[in-house]
């Protein structure tokens, strides 16, 4: 074993504070599509986490994790109608609702696996949101609104909602990096990868691989629902059209393209969804409305494709490799 | 470890760049007018282009484009043209607000024209700066009342006449013509259709048990309305309202032949006017071949329904006759219907709205000129526009579907126009007196 | 009455979710991927069909041609794609999820290029056969002329595909290639070919199916997503290696979903899908006609 400086939990905590800074500097110079814009990668971003969470560390694969987005998000809304809670308290309750989901649904499907369990988690994603339209206090297809309102005190005169909205979703991301990259780096994301790799070698050295598998559907689920309540205030609507099967293949396509084996991934993955879109619109004008709606997707398809093909594990891993091959040469 | 240490520097230099991204789009401060410039007024628009509710419904932004390419063709608005962004929502409120905000913050439209859809234009008026900016929001294409409100919305305007007015009308023919009959309705479950609902109850229908039915929007194409049907069919009730969009009305008289309607099942048929376009319902209906034709026809004739335009085939009309020339020439080959006839409507208005906020139109002249003159306006419908209160059209004609699938007025002659208010404390509908404006010589406007 | 009628309903919409059943395991036998592309490739199918059917206006043609496409595309994907996927994807850590997420990449562009070339408009598919239901004694059923053709088609196409599979040399070399590749091979036979062969057959399943589902459906580019997603359930709780458990898998489902539907309302068609399989694969883990084992892939 090397004798290597590991990062403690306070020196993270130092880095994030200053990553916020930075963007909280950086939202006073932009224009506001922009800050939008920031708040969709901010949330995307943790639905990414999730899977990364899920997929690469645990190795599960989830084709319905838009299904725990909507669980936390249905509950934030719920409570805020119902009870009228305040705003930041919903987020809790939103992780903490998507959790539990995550553990039931675990245990039932963290025995299975492979293509398996990419249907059921795939039968999930279709069968929640569709539930928004049995069950009257979900408030049918048109949803149930979740607003977070403005800036408090005097700061919402000066503070436009965007940045107010921006702000919160920057937040919400920078906390789920930090405890996502520490979890990972804990003895339970070690276990988590043990059984990943070989479930019953880590059985040998004494991992409940079932156990593991359940609590990283429940973790992950945790920050699936958060995510769902920062996509949920990006547009002030909580509504099953929100969570289509679409989004749970863009969170993938995302987790993918940025690397899946890596928290840091998560962060390209989501700027990849969010962007490609925009640069063709930038260059697509109204007249071919047909191309700037569809060749977006056929590029990150086509990229999902080649990077599945060309780097398996992520471009992110493709490059540490590399990187690491060098090293080695003497 | 060193993967620990390396992750963080990774994560750090990462989110670094997405500030550096986030802040390369600085832009320079708007201008007085956005959107306007020298030679351009630049107009947006997002409607259900794609997905199960836009059959119909997506040739209504390109009609009001082939309408506006026909002013910039004879000069603009004064010596502007005009340019229409067009936006896909595909009817989903989440694509509303995300489609909006672009529209508003990054190409800076002047004013937004057209939005199609009830629940997608409540949740953009909720998450976008179309208030907070004071953007002009024109014609909303959607019936529901909610958004005549001049104090919460001061600048959205309605084009539709309210589903409460229409509900209050179609109640009364219904009460006049059907008295003791039982009275069933298949809504779409959000604001378009309890607003609907909302105006019955005013009018003082009522329905069979078990006779009011709903679905959920965009549902109709997955799951299908069996259920909704066979429920109508079991609950005996004589005529049977269809409140929903054209699609839905499609795959509902798609099930009703299945259940035997025509043939041993025969209630009267009432289509809500957004749902009813013939054009849309025949093709929905796959009717390429000469017998599904006939088949969707026999299952449309004598089915009535609420227009507040003229019928797209009354050829005679001077309206209609100048838009068919205009699609014709401008609107690349699309088959004349209803819908187009709505959007070269909305566009005429539109167009006449910019020339009454005067030669440097701003937001703030663009609403209050709609708001004094846009009454006087000239526009193919039978009613008046009742921009003073941010309404839209006040008023519908009953008419009912020949074997030909043509709607004319449902006792002949010329279309008796009801109308009345949204106000659900009354169920007062007379019959109108509106004397409709002339078409303007060539169909371009001249008002100032 | 009522509860017959949806069984009938049930029966002829799950005849559907058979043949792409049918589909998605006969590829699952032969390559260990579960084509989810398989949506994609069937909505390309039935647009060919939809244009060749605009273009000379005959409903039998436009089948033929549906199939053919699917047949193509099948092979082409096989050839261009999933060789080269499966051969690079299998050394990594995320060999397991590589093949599912490839096949979500080619579903992304084949409704992207479809979206391109037809555009997003739903439209409808005609048919060849009247939609009004049939009358059993002076009592209407909510069963069409039409509903008739889709199950009888279903039923021949299987009774086609069962004798390939079981009478001739093609469909023992199949079956052989899908259970012991590396035997097979020694034996002398083109395994690569069989392969491709097999998902050839796949494509055209797929193209048959959309041509049947899409007058009830619409058409496009993503409107078959949900009959992907009902079509693989169905292959699951058949077991996902046995052909006959699929088409009963789909039969089932088909009946459960529409019971529930008919009874319960529409909104809990999806969490029905569900709850069957998760309760399938609980309380039988290899699916009803499944080889004991298989569900660990």
């Amino acid at each position: 074993m090397h004798v290597v400086h590991k990062p403690s939990t306070g020196k993270r905590i130092t880095l994030a504070l200053f990553i916020a800074l930075i963007l909280f500097v950086a939202s006073n110079f932009v224009d506001e599509y922009r800050i939008f814009q920031g708040a969709q990668v901010a949330a995307y971003l943790v639905g990414i986490i999730s899977i990364v969470l899920l997929t690469g560390f645990s190795g599960q694969i989830t084709l319905g994790q838009g299904a725990f987005m909507a669980v936390g998000a249905y509950s934030a809304a719920i409570v805020v109608q119902e009870f009228a809670l305040p705003i930041w308290l919903t987020f809790f309750i939103a992780v903490i609702a998507a959790a539990l989901f995550g553990a039931i649904i675990g245990i039932s499907a963290g025995r299975l696996s492979g293509p398996y369990l990419a249907g059921a988690t795939l039968a999930f994603a279709v069968g929640i949101p569709a539930l928004a339209n049995a069950i009257p206090i979900l408030g049918g297809e048109q949803g149930l609104s979740f607003d977070i309102g403005f800036a408090p005190g005097k700061y919402a005169d000066t503070v436009s909602p965007y940045k107010w909205l921006f702000w919160i979703c920057a937040l919400c991301a920078i906390i789920a990096v930090v405890i996502a990259v520490n979890l990972t780096s804990s003895g339970m994301g070690r276990e988590w990868r043990a059984v990943r790799a070989h479930e019953t070698a880590a059985a040998l050295s004494g991992i409940n691989p079932a156990r593991s598998k359940v609590l990283a559907f429940t973790v992950s689920s945790g920050f699936a629902g958060l995510a769902g309540v920062s996509f949920s205030a990006t547009v002030g609507l909580v509504s099953p059209s929100g969570f289509t099967l679409s989004l749970s293949f863009l969170l993938l396509t995302g987790a993918i393209l940025g690397g899946i084996s890596h928290i840091s991934g998560a962060l390209g993955g989501a700027f990849i969804i969010v962007i490609i879109p925009t640069i063709f619109e930038a260059w697509t004008e109204e007249a071919s409305l047909g191309v700037a709606t569809y060749l977006p997707g056929i590029i990150v398809s086509a990229l999902l494709l080649l990077s599945i093909a060309l780097a398996p594990e992520g471009p992110s891993e493709a490059l540490h490799k590399l990187r690491h091959r060098g090293h080695r040469k003497p | 470890m060193i993967r620990a240490l390396k992750n963080r520097v990774r994560v750090g230099a990462a989110l670094v760049a997405l500030a550096g991204l986030v802040s390369s789009g600085v832009s320079a401060q708007a201008a007085a007018a956005p959107g306007v410039t020298k030679d351009t007024i630049t107009l947006g628009m997002t409607s259900a282009q794609s997905g199960a509710a836009s059959p119909g419904y997506n040739k209504v932004g390109p009609a009001m484009r082939a309408y506006f390419d026909y002013i910039n063709e004879k000069g603009g608005v004064y010596g502007r043209k005009i340019v229409l962004k067009l936006e896909d929502d595909k009817y989903v409120p989440t694509n509303a607000v995300n489609k909006v905000n672009k529209l508003i913050l990054r190409d800076k439209v002047f004013a937004l024209v057209g939005n199609l859809g009830t629940a997608t234009h409540t949740a953009a008026l909720k998450k976008t700066p179309i208030i907070k900016q004071g953007v002009p929001d024109l014609f909303v294409n959607t019936g529901y009342s909610g958004f005549a409100a001049p104090k919460k919305y001061p600048t959205t305007f309605m084009y539709l006449p309210s589903y409460i007015m229409e509900a209050k009308i179609m109640a009364k023919y219904i009460k006049d013509k059907f008295p003791g009959k039982k009275v069933g309705i298949l809504y779409q479950d959000d604001d378009f259709g309890k607003d609907g609902l909302a105006g019955f109850k005013a009018a003082g229908l009522t329905f069979v048990a078990g006779g009011t039915q709903k679905y959920a929007s965009l549902s109709q194409a997955t799951v299908g309305l069996t259920a909704q049907l066979t429920a109508l069919k079991t609950s005996g009730a004589e005529v049977i309202i269809l409140f929903g969009v054209t699609s839905a009305t499609a795959v509902a008289m798609r099930t009703a032949a299945a259940l035997g309607y025509g043939t041993t099942w025969g209630p009267q048929f009432i289509l809500g006017s957004v749902g009813a376009d013939p054009t849309t319902l025949l093709t929905l209906a796959g009717a390429t071949t000469a017998e599904a034709r006939a088949a969707t026809l026999r299952s449309l004739t004598g089915a009535l329904s609420l227009s507040f335009l003229p019928a797209a085939t009354d050829t005679e009309d001077e309206y209609v006759k100048k838009f068919i020339e205009i699609n014709t020439a401008y609107n690349k080959g699309v088959a004349w219907d209803n819908n187009v006839l709505v959007g070269m409507n909305q566009a005429m208005l539109v167009v006449q709205a910019l020339r009454a906020a005067g030669q440097n139109p701003t937001r703030a002249s663009l609403v209050s000129a709609l708001k004094s003159k846009g009454g006087t306006f000239a526009s193919a419908a039978y009613s008046k526009l009742d921009s003073a209160n941010n309404v839209g059209f006040t008023g519908y004609w009953v008419g009912k579907y020949n074997s030909t699938g043509v709607i004319a007025p449902v006792d002949g002659g010329k279309p008796v126009v009801y109308t009345t208010d949204s106000s659900t404390a009354n169920g007062d509908v007379a019959t109108s007196t509106f004397v409709r404006p002339a078409m303007p010589a060539d169909g371009v406007p001249t008002n100032s | 009455m009522n509860l017959l009628n949806t069984l009938i309903a049930g029966v002829s919409i799950g005849a559907i979710y058979s043949l792409i059943a049918f589909a998605l395991i006969l590829v699952w036998r032969s390559t260990r991927v579960v084509n989810f592309a398989q949506a994609g490739q069937a909505a390309f199918s039935t647009y060919v069909g939809l244009t060749i059917e605009k273009a000379v206006g005959n409903y039998w043609l436009a089948l033929i041609g549906a199939i053919l496409a699917g047949v193509i595309v099948g092979a082409f994907v096989e050839v261009v794609v999933v060789r080269f996927i499966v051969k690079r994807a299998t050394s990594a850590a995320t060999a397991t999820v590589a093949p599912v997420i490839a096949m979500l990449g080619l579903l992304g562009i084949f409704q992207g290029v479809m979206g391109l070339i037809w555009g997003g408009e739903y439209q409808p598919y005609p048919t060849a056969f009247a939609r009004e239901g049939m009358s059993i004694a002076g009592n209407q059923i909510p069963f069409s002329q039409f509903d008739l053709f889709v199950l009888l088609t279903v039923v021949v196409a299987m009774s086609i595909s069962a004798v390939i599979f079981q009478r001739t040399s093609l469909g023992l070399s199949m079956r052989a290639a899908a259970f012991a590749p590396e035997v097979t091979r020694l034996s002398g036979i083109r395994v690569s070919r069989i392969r491709t062969l097999g998902w050839a057959f796949a494509g055209g399943a797929g193209g048959l199916a959309g041509v049947l589902v899409a007058p009830t459906t619409f058409i496009a580019p993503n409107s078959f997503d949900l009959l992907l997603v009902f079509g693989f359930t169905a292959a699951v709780i058949g077991g996902l290696d046995s052909l006959i458990g699929g088409v009963l898998g789909g039969l089932a489902l088909g009946i459960g979903l529409s019971v529930v539907t008919g009874y319960l309302g529409g909104s809990y068609t999806f969490m029905t899908a569900f709850v069957l399989l998760i309760v399938i694969l609980l309380v039988r883990p290899q699916g009803i006609l499944g080889a004991r084992g298989a569900r660990r892939a």
